[in-house]
């Protein structure tokens, strides 16, 4: 009932292979410790050994990548929240990494953790679902890219093999116009909508609200409204104190609306 | 050259700027560390969650939360601390800017406001107000109610700029005349708090911030089931851990009195043979360190046989209900408030009954009868310090530092557990990191003075906040009004049910009964009444005090009630209310005070203020509602003020300082009293061997009760002082007086105290104490000492689509006959509003089987930085009409009273349906919209 942390060993390798072989010992990653000390803080897991992967160089920061925006998994909200390349190339993933949590999860989280975390209410999966975007998986045998939607399996499951790491977020060249709006009366959003135009239509992202985000394509903006009764019928919601499944999957469709009116605005405006 | 052991790192890091070189724990916190090893207590740890922001501190420039922030993180880099800022007599802006806008109460939360608003205008040296919100959210403070912070980081940025004006900060105030036309000099005007730069600079020492010398610490095993026979206790693991000193069960309390409690001793120190809630302690381990000790609980191995479980008051009162207590306690009874049990029920604690007239004659008489029926759930304070105690047996003393509210009432308790003479007990309460009456009386003292006695070291026993939320919460309450009111709108009768769940012990519920009992018809003349009250013993958290106790959860379905007699009769809500406020010098209860102050006017006030700002997209309406607290509790309190050879004054006071500014507000009466400056007074508090006697910190009483022993006290100083100076120069007392920081001879001739004192004992001079005593007697025979009032009056914005609800404005009236401290006075109502925010928006304790669904911050939810309404207007009505020093009347817990039913009230005015409970969560709100339509869509007016 009281928060202290078990005992573990520590290392801080500056090279993969070092990370990897850490990993191999009985390793768990760990970068800003946001979502993992707290964790172990509650009794969930304790790992015996924290691999702290800040130290290695390859695994942080933000660059193009044959056309791609390639964001190091090791890399801060903040810094995402703040980068120029980031706000031209995924406006919406400036956004969601600006709004997350707090001031000091900002500071200290990262992108990877996150993802890896996989926790349901994550803005960063929303926008990467939203996105399209893919991520690298490093281990010592090799290299494999799978679509975000393949990596993130459900709430609190990714599709990460032991001894991997995630190595870098892939997110591909904007489509069109992006609009991100979150609902967030507690302490994580209850709703989190991520809209992207694509040539082919609008792909609509709802998260925050079932196990993973869930996303729509729709024709265009203009189809929205046609489109949200048969969204919300399609959508798994979590049940929990910030609503039953009813006013969930109400309140998605209100912020699907929200989002599309102002997603409007911000391109005939 | 990491050549630490596998579970520890080598770091190098600069502290404020100190560099230093350490190997330590990997499992050590960055606060842990900081706090513990380096002895930098000014960062507070307190949701441990990375909610609070109380342990914020900068790692690199940039804020963490260093309660989850590994301490090897600081290696190769800069961390600032709060003690890395200004000092308090060089303060940082920031600091500055805290202390000047009174952007702090209990101080708990301060320093990492300061950290965080370091980091924030570091980024953004002129934040909106919408940017403030954004990058404070995540820091929780839970007494300003917020507006004085946001104010804070405005001036903080603009001193920062250099744009900074001292002369248009603050709303001009105009102080108070004296009977001789004089001004008051320190009394009755803004004066920053005396504990304002030790609170900024992170100096400030609270219970948790002081261990004793060569401390053990002691963490308790819980109980992880709501109702069971214990079959028995392993301990043998645990006592291997190396480390561990002692493990104490309640088999080893033989000897001792093993319970607690001052009114119902059934409090078990550590659960003996059975256990009553989910969280219990069943045995407490004290071990050399937090960790071992921490490690060691885990290995206890409790066998437990089930016992089926009553989890609320209706489960608690059903027939065949689970007996929770065979015993009655009784020959043990030392409650000053009549313990009635039920002889139908066991698991009814106590009974009150209350009334007058004949009430089935006022219903006969009634033109409508309407009835209301509310539940409130149960809320947790959540004071920012948790609980905790550190106790030590010296030289036959037994001595405690705690969190205790009212440390004389806690040393009875602890006393009787240990056979003490009460003199022999010395408790001592340094800053209390929030109360709001949840640290009232005992609560983890005996277990901490346990561990003592077990193991023979000094013993810590510092609560996460998980553990103080399964440590006390406040009382559920289920109440049903049903008022007789005439065609016009007066109140005939009322006949009142009430059903107060308090867990498993009874603590001060009693007084949470008899409050709500007192508390759910007024402050409205009524000629017939009828007021049952029961306290119901159930498998939850024990229940008791939390700011205006019992009155709260009752004036929901009172206020409810007045509201909807007026929707039904058609008239005016504000009318129906002014029509049944009882006029000043009214008896409105039997034996107990006449209304002492101006209801309808003070009223008049609030609606002259209160009104809707149009938005678009939402839903608007007000909502307003009054109360009534019987104010001061017991009117016993004593004082002391000790004046030494140099002239200064010292203050001792038995009173707690807990952020409700009582520190402050006693230095000016004691200034104003001797005509010293604020800078040579001194009051301390709160050390049952060193202070004088306090009953009790609670029920809005310091201002009076103790304000008034200060005041007499002083005066005893200068009676000495002038009998000594006629002695000095051999004169009649008649022919000195006191002028202003002197003593005058009436042939112009004076001299300053300290002269005075040193020439009358020669030789260096000896020191004089003056006593002031206060007791029932006099103005304060008729009870209550005072009538806390309290009316608020909300404007709230609704999205119709999400129910998502918000305060636009908010307006109070704190009636307190003379503000010693009108910033306090605002800050108080403030506080206690947005507290009540919370109480009506999102609050409640959730159980779901035998355990809480939300012991956390997390999912916990009280009001944050964006929660405080967008407008606030205080108004402060000072008729110099109390009992009080310079006719003032307590405040602190009267905004508190209304605003749940406030709320609710606006609610039902912008959904078309009156709300049964609390909190209005925005599903709750969003249903209420749907229910609105369906009856309209059925029966359109």
């Amino acid at each position: 009932m009281i928060t202290l942390l078990p005992t573990f060993r520590l290392s801080r390798p500056s090279t993969l292979e070092d990370a990897f072989a850490g990993l191999a010992d009985d390793g768990i990653a760990y970068v800003g410790g946001t979502e993992l000390v707290a964790a172990m803080q509650l009794g969930l897991i304790s790992p015996p050994h924290l691999v702290d992967l800040k130290q290695v160089g390859d695994l942080t920061g933000i660059r193009e990548e044959d056309g791609l925006l390639a964001i190091g998994a090791t890399t801060r909200h903040a810094d995402v929240a703040g980068s120029e390349l980031v706000r031209a190339q995924a406006p919406i993933l400036a956004r969601a990494c600006s709004l997350l949590g707090n001031a000091r999860v900002r500071a200290t989280g990262t992108v990877g953790g996150n993802l890896c975390f996989a926790d349901p209410r994550s803005d960063v999966s929303t926008a990467l679902f939203a996105l399209d975007a893919d991520v690298r998986l490093r281990s010592a045998q090799g290299v494999r890219t799978l679509s975000i939607e393949e990596f993130i399996l459900g709430a609190m499951d990714v599709d990460l093999d032991d001894g991997e790491i995630l190595e870098t977020v892939l997110v591909p060249p904007p489509t069109g116009a992006q609009h991100y709006l979150r609902h967030q009366p507690t302490e994580y959003p209850t709703a989190a909508i991520a809209l992207v135009q694509r040539p082919e239509g609008l792909r609509v992202t709802v998260g925050a609200i079932g196990e993973r985000p869930q996303a729509f394509d729709v024709e265009g903006l203009d189809a929205v409204e046609e489109a949200v009764a048969g969204m919300l019928e399609e959508l798994d919601v979590i049940e929990d104190l910030n609503g039953s499944e009813d006013y969930k999957r109400h309140l998605a469709g209100v912020f699907v609306r929200r989002a599309a009116a102002a997603l409007k605005e911000s391109i005939d405006g | 050259m990491d050549d630490a052991p596998d579970n520890e790192t080598v770091i190098s890091t600069r502290i404020n700027g100190r560099r230093i070189n350490r190997r330590i724990e990997n499992r050590l916190t960055l606060a842990e560390f900081l706090r513990e090893k380096e002895g930098l207590r000014g960062t507070k740890v307190s949701c441990e969650s990375q909610v609070c922001g109380a342990c914020t501190v900068l790692v690199g420039g940039e804020p963490v939360s260093s309660c989850t922030v590994l301490a090897v993180e600081a290696d190769q880099a800069e961390v600032t601390t709060i003690e890395g800022l200004g000092t308090p007599a060089g303060l940082d802006p920031v600091q500055a800017a805290f202390a000047d806008c009174t952007a702090l109460q209990c101080g708990y939360c301060t320093p990492g406001f300061v950290m965080a608003t370091k980091a924030l205008l570091s980024r953004n040296p002129d934040p909106t107000r919408e940017e403030i919100e954004h990058e404070l959210e995540g820091n929780l403070c839970r007494c300003t109610g917020y507006l004085p912070i946001i104010e804070a980081v405005q001036q903080a940025a603009a001193r920062i700029a250099g744009t900074y004006d001292p002369h248009a900060a603050h709303r001009p105030y105009a102080g108070h005349l004296k009977e001789d036309g004089e001004p008051y000099r320190y009394v009755g005007r803004p004066v920053e708090r005396v504990d304002a730069r030790v609170k900024v600079t992170g100096q400030a020492r609270f219970a948790i911030d002081i261990p004793f010398p060569d401390t053990a610490y002691a963490v308790a095993a819980r109980s992880d089931r709501a109702h069971a026979t214990i079959l028995g206790i392993d301990t043998l693991a645990a006592l291997d851990v190396p480390g561990v000193i002692a493990v104490v069960t309640g088999e080893d309390l033989e000897g001792l009195y093993p319970r607690f409690g001052h009114m119902v001793p059934d409090h078990a120190i550590i659960a003996i043979g059975k256990v009553r809630y989910y969280g219990e302690p069943v045995a407490l381990v004290v071990a050399d360190s937090r960790h071992a000790a921490y490690d060691a609980t885990r290995l206890i191995k409790v066998r437990y046989e089930d016992l089926p479980a009553a989890m609320d008051a209706d489960a608690a009162l059903a027939p065949g209900a689970p007996m929770i207590h065979e015993d009655t306690y009784s020959g043990d009874t030392v409650s000053l408030v009549k313990v009635v049990r039920s002889t139908d029920n066991p698991n009814v604690a106590n009974t009150i009954d209350l009334g007058w007239g004949d009430v089935e004659a006022g219903f006969a008489e009634a033109d409508l009868v309407v009835k209301t029926e509310t539940y409130h759930p149960a809320l947790y304070a959540f004071a920012m310090e948790p609980y905790n105690s550190s106790a030590r047996f010296v030289d036959d003393v037994l001595e405690i530092t705690s969190t205790a509210q009212h440390p004389f009432m806690v040393i009875k308790d602890v006393a009787r557990v240990f056979d003490l003479p009460h003199s022999k007990v010395r408790l001592t309460v340094p800053f209390i990191g929030g109360g709001y009456g949840s640290k009232s009386y005992t609560k983890v003292e005996p277990l901490a003075a346990v561990g003592a006695w077990a193991s023979g070291r000094p013993v810590k026993l510092d609560l996460s906040i998980e553990e103080s939320i399964y440590t006390t919460r406040a009382d559920a309450a289920r109440t049903t009004v049903r008022s007789a009111f005439r065609s016009d709108g007066t109140l005939l009768a009322r006949d009142i049910d009430i059903v107060l769940d308090t867990g498993a012990y009874v603590d001060n519920s009693n007084t949470v009964l008899s409050k709500a009992t007192a508390r759910c018809f007024g402050p409205y003349a009524i000629p017939n009444l009828r007021v049952r009250g029961r306290l119901v013993y159930t498998n939850t958290v024990p229940a008791s005090s939390y700011r205006a106790l019992g009155a709260f959860q009752v004036n929901l379905a009172a206020e409810t009630n007045m509201d909807q007699a007026a929707e039904q009769l058609g008239i005016d809500p504000a009318e129906i209310r002014r029509m049944n406020l009882v006029p000043r010098g009214e008896r409105f209860m039997e034996g107990k005070r006449p209304m002492d102050t101006d209801l309808v006017e003070d009223f008049d006030e609030l609606m002259a203020l209160l009104r809707i700002e149009p938005h678009d997209g939402v839903l608007q309406a007000v909502g307003f509602g009054v109360g009534a607290n019987e104010g001061g509790a017991y009117p016993t309190s004593t004082a002391q003020v000790k004046m030494s050879p140099d002239g200064s004054a010292l203050v001792l006071s038995g009173s707690t300082e807990m952020g409700q500014g009582s520190r402050s507000v006693l230095t000016q009466i004691a200034a104003e009293e001797l005509g010293l400056d604020i800078a040579r007074v001194r009051v301390f508090q709160s050390d049952s061997s060193g202070t004088s006697f306090e009953r009790t910190t609670g029920g809005s009483r310091t201002t009076t009760m103790t304000g008034l022993a200060v005041q007499r006290a002083c005066r005893d100083i200068v009676t000495q002082l002038l009998s000594m100076a006629a002695t000095n120069w051999e004169c009649a007392v008649e022919d000195v007086s006191h002028v202003g920081d002197r003593i005058v001879h009436a042939d112009g001739r004076s001299e300053e105290f300290g002269p005075i004192i040193k020439k009358w004992y020669g030789a260096g001079g000896g020191e004089i104490t003056g006593r002031g005593t206060v007791r029932r007697e006099g103005e304060l025979q008729m009870q209550p000492s005072f009538w806390e009032i309290g009316m608020v009056g909300v404007a709230l914005d609704i999205d119709p689509e999400t129910g998502v609800t918000k305060v636009d404005q908010l307006v109070t009236v704190a009636d307190v006959g003379f503000a010693i401290n009108p910033v306090g006075v605002e800050g108080q109502d403030l506080g206690a509003a947005v507290q009540g925010i919370g109480g009506g928006l999102t609050e409640e304790l959730v159980y779901e089987g035998s355990q809480l669904r939300n012991p956390n911050l997390v999912e916990y939810r009280v009001p944050h930085i964006n929660d405080a309404p967008r407008r606030f207007d205080s108004v402060i009505m000072e008729r110099r009409d109390g009992t009080g020093p310079y006719g003032a009347k307590g405040v602190g817990e009267g905004a508190r009273i209304p605003m749940g039913g406030a709320i609710a009230a606006a609610v039902a005015r912008a959904t078309g349906v009156w709300p049964t409970s609390l909190p209005l969560t925005p599903e709750r709100v969003w249903n209420l919209i749907q229910e609105g339509r369906r009856r309209q869509d059925e029966h359109p007016v």
